[in-house]
């Protein structure tokens, strides 16, 4: 009975052991403690004296990921063009391939952004001639957007966002989508936009998740079942592009991001010995001057983006995809532009590490969208490039 | 053999293993531990000179019979309160393991303990408001330290007489503090900051007693300790070192019939050589410290004695590290306690429960009660 009291009452004294509480002691530092807490210092580090430049072609010229069309904006004039292949005049119903006789035809895009603020947006649908390839300009494009080539336009609801913007042309205005004969029975559209305000829209590509553009057509089977009698053909565009005529970038000092063709900007920075080794960054925030107010679609920001690299080869730097950060830039801005980069710049640190101390900066999505920034470079008298760094140093506490 | 083999296996992991266990370990090396079993913990320390299972004074293990091995874990509550809060905790620590045994054919006895020397394990939190970028920005700050210092004990004894005990001991006194300070921030775009590091420590010391039983029913009991440089290092780096104190004790055990006796005890240590070595690496110095302790054990089978005895025991010290350059720390405790033997007294527990006070400077209080369990085998 003793031994059974005995282990008992060890049982109970080894579960009250089990359980332990590390509270903190509320304490009045640095009177108190043993040490100062960590040291906090903030500091910024410029860009590396002309090390920052910019590169572009990082899209290909067929692989953007929005087409777009403007008026007016600072962002540049865009309007997108499409080409359609030659619609098949049969369909297969039960087997057997029947002519379809069309009655009316659909013409769609996906809207995939606008300045939602803007109504009464209408865009215009062309008859141009197909296979315009990437050479094209945009005077060559406005050329052939003519009211003599104009099939008709679509108003956009102030509600749509995004979507499917339809325009359907009964039978009577079938006419409209006969070309010259050279064209082979193929179908070159062209796209532009009007509002009361300058504005823009981004419509799908042939690289969009959501589709590019489609032609619909609506017609009749001769067969006896009326079920089957109405019959649809679809037919997507076999090549969409745009062109975008961009304001010239003044001066040899401007870091540009974004663009049609997707350009890049990489930086530079020396991180001091002693942060390196030392330092644990608690904050970094990358901080850009534009050099003329920030060019886009109002409402429609594009995402400026900022990535770390695996190896310094300059343009050819392969990113790390897994430092990767985005803000916001919104059009018209003119404040300098802040991009918290710690994840990127924590990956600099400690004695021996070989990660290159880059940073390369492009938009997403790139070559769709109309953000295109120009940022003062280290080249530039005022507004070069910062790294603003907060970081703590270690203040060795708890000495005896 | 087999025995001692797994008790020697058992002091290379006797170290201190625990939660905050108090404030007034921040300062210096830590809250002083005391080498003594849980018998003579339950008498406030006042048999520690005498007990064969306390590792305060080597003579005390020379009228050892029979191989005996224990261990010690203590499991504490405490509430604490300075002029920035309070705060409660519990905290667990085994602050010892004691085997001890004759060397057979010889008036000679041996003992190897390792016990606690300081106990460093504490979690301070604080806050600030720093001006980051311009803007004020609250800062949280934690300050953690685990670990402390072991005092491992190899002692021989020498039986002059029945009466008469002298003991030798070396000492090796090891341990660490595993430092964190982490700093976290209201404002979420700064992330925390977290430095770690480790300090180590070192020395050596040596220590000699005596026992000397007057007559029928007074023992006396003597120690002195000397301990050389304690080498420090953190994180490998040698930063110093800080001088060790001469520790001096006596007590005198008084046998009133079969079953009472009574003891009391001092202690000293001129902890005051350390000051400039503490105060150099950043410290707030030391002092010298004093114990008085004072206790009885009751014998409720004076046949079997270390069966469901009662024992008490009062104790009163000055700590030699203060929280504040000048100020001075006191700590008052009352102990009692009892054991069970069984498996014809080759097993059994013993238990102390200590209500502590302990007072520094203005404001900074503590209480905290503290269970103590001991496991003894032994080995006829």
């Amino acid at each position: 009975m003793t031994r059974v009291r005995a282990l008992v009452m060890l049982l109970a004294l080894g579960v009250a052991g089990a359980c332990q509480e590390e509270l903190a002691a509320p304490t009045e530092c640095p009177e108190l403690c043993p040490g100062l807490s960590l040291i906090i210092r903030d500091t910024t580090l410029l860009a590396n004296q002309d090390q920052d430049s910019s590169f572009t072609g990082y899209v290909g010229a067929q692989e953007m990921s929005a087409l777009l069309i403007s008026d007016g904006i600072n962002a540049g004039e865009a309007r997108a063009f499409a080409t359609y292949p030659k619609r098949p005049d049969s369909v297969t119903v039960g087997g057997s391939t029947l002519p379809l006789t069309v009655d009316s035809v659909a013409l769609t895009v996906n809207l995939l952004a606008r300045d939602s603020t803007l109504g009464g947006l209408k865009l215009f649908l062309h008859r141009i001639a197909p296979d315009r390839d990437t050479t094209v300009t945009l005077a060559d494009v406005d050329a052939m957007l003519t009211p003599a080539t104009l099939i008709d336009s679509v108003v956009i609801s102030d509600t749509l966002k995004r979507g499917t913007i339809r325009l359907v042309l009964p039978a009577n205005k079938l006419d409209l989508l006969i070309g010259a004969g050279s064209d082979s029975g193929r179908l070159g559209i062209g796209y532009r936009i009007k509002a009361a305000e300058p504005t823009g829209i981004r419509i799908g590509s042939l690289f969009s998740v959501s589709g590019g553009p489609l032609l619909i057509a609506y017609g009749r089977v001769a067969v006896i079942d009326t079920a089957l009698q109405r019959q649809t053909l679809t037919v997507p565009a076999e090549k969409a592009n745009y062109v975008i005529e961009v304001p010239a970038v003044s001066g040899n000092d401007r870091l540009v991001v974004g663009g049609k063709l997707g350009t890049r900007s990489i930086l530079r920075f020396t991180i001091p010995p002693a942060v390196r080794d030392s330092a644990t960054i608690i904050r970094a925030t990358l901080e850009l001057t534009p050099a003329v107010p920030i060019r886009g679609l109002r409402n429609d920001p594009a995402a400026l983006q900022v990535r770390g690299v695996l190896v310094d080869l300059g343009a050819k730097s392969p990113v790390l995809a897994n430092l990767s950060v985005t803000t916001p830039s919104r059009a018209n801005d003119t404040a300098v532009q802040e991009v918290e980069v710690l994840s990127i710049v924590s990956a600099w640190l400690g004695k021996d590490n070989s990660v290159p101390t880059v940073l390369l900066m492009g938009i997403a999505p790139e070559g769709g969208s109309f953000g295109r920034p120009e940022f003062f470079s280290s080249r530039s008298g005022t507004g070069a490039p910062g790294l603003r760094i907060t970081y703590a140093l270690p203040s060795r506490p708890g000495h005896p | 053999m087999g025995s001692l083999r797994v008790a020697l296996l058992g002091l290379l992991v006797a170290v201190p293993v625990a939660a905050q266990s108090s404030q007034f370990g921040v300062r210096g090396l830590g809250l002083l531990q005391r080498p003594i079993s849980v018998r003579a913990t339950g008498t406030g320390g006042s048999f520690g000179l005498f007990d064969p299972e306390s590792a305060l004074n080597p003579a005390s293990i020379g009228l050892v019979s029979f191989l005996n091995a224990n261990f010690q874990t203590v499991q504490g509550w405490r509430r604490s309160e300075n002029p920035a809060g309070a705060a409660s905790a519990r905290d667990n620590r085994y602050p010892g393991v004691f085997v001890a045994g004759p060397i057979g054919g010889t008036r000679l006895s041996m003992s190897v303990s390792a016990s606690g020397f300081t106990d460093r394990n504490f979690v301070l939190g604080s806050r600030d408001t720093l001006i980051l970028r311009g803007v004020p920005v609250e800062a949280f700050d934690t300050l953690s330290s685990q670990g402390g210092l072991s005092d491992l004990r190899a002692a021989v004894a020498w039986r002059q007489s029945r009466a008469v005990q002298w003991g030798l001991a070396l000492h090796l006194i090891t341990g660490s503090n595993r430092i964190e300070s982490r700093r976290e921030f209201a404002d979420s775009s700064y992330v925390g900051a977290t430095e770690r590091f480790t300090y180590s420590f070192l020395g050596f010391g040596a220590s000699a007693g005596v026992m000397v039983r007057l007559g029928r029913s007074v023992t006396l009991g003597g120690m002195v300790r000397t301990d050389d440089r304690l080498r420090t290092e953190r994180d490998s780096l040698a930063i110093g070192s800080i001088a060790l104190p001469v520790t001096v004790s006596g007590g005198a055990r008084f046998q009133l019939g079969d079953r009472l006796m009574l003891a009391g005890s001092a202690l000293y240590r001129n902890w005051s050589v350390a000051n400039s070595d503490l105060l150099g690496q950043g410290g707030t110095g030391s002092v010298n410290s004093t114990e008085v302790s004072a206790g009885l054990e009751f014998l409720t089978d004076p046949r079997r004695a270390f069966n469901r005895p009662i024992r008490l025991g009062l104790r009163r010290a000055t700590l030699p590290f203060p929280l504040r350059p000048g100020d001075k720390t006191t700590e008052t405790a009352v102990s009692l306690g009892t054991a069970f033997r069984f498996l014809a007294d080759r097993a059994g527990f013993d238990f102390a429960l200590q209500r502590v006070w302990r007072k520094g400077g203005t404001g900074f209080e503590e209480t905290a009660t503290l269970l103590t369990l001991g496991i003894t085998v032994r080995q006829p």
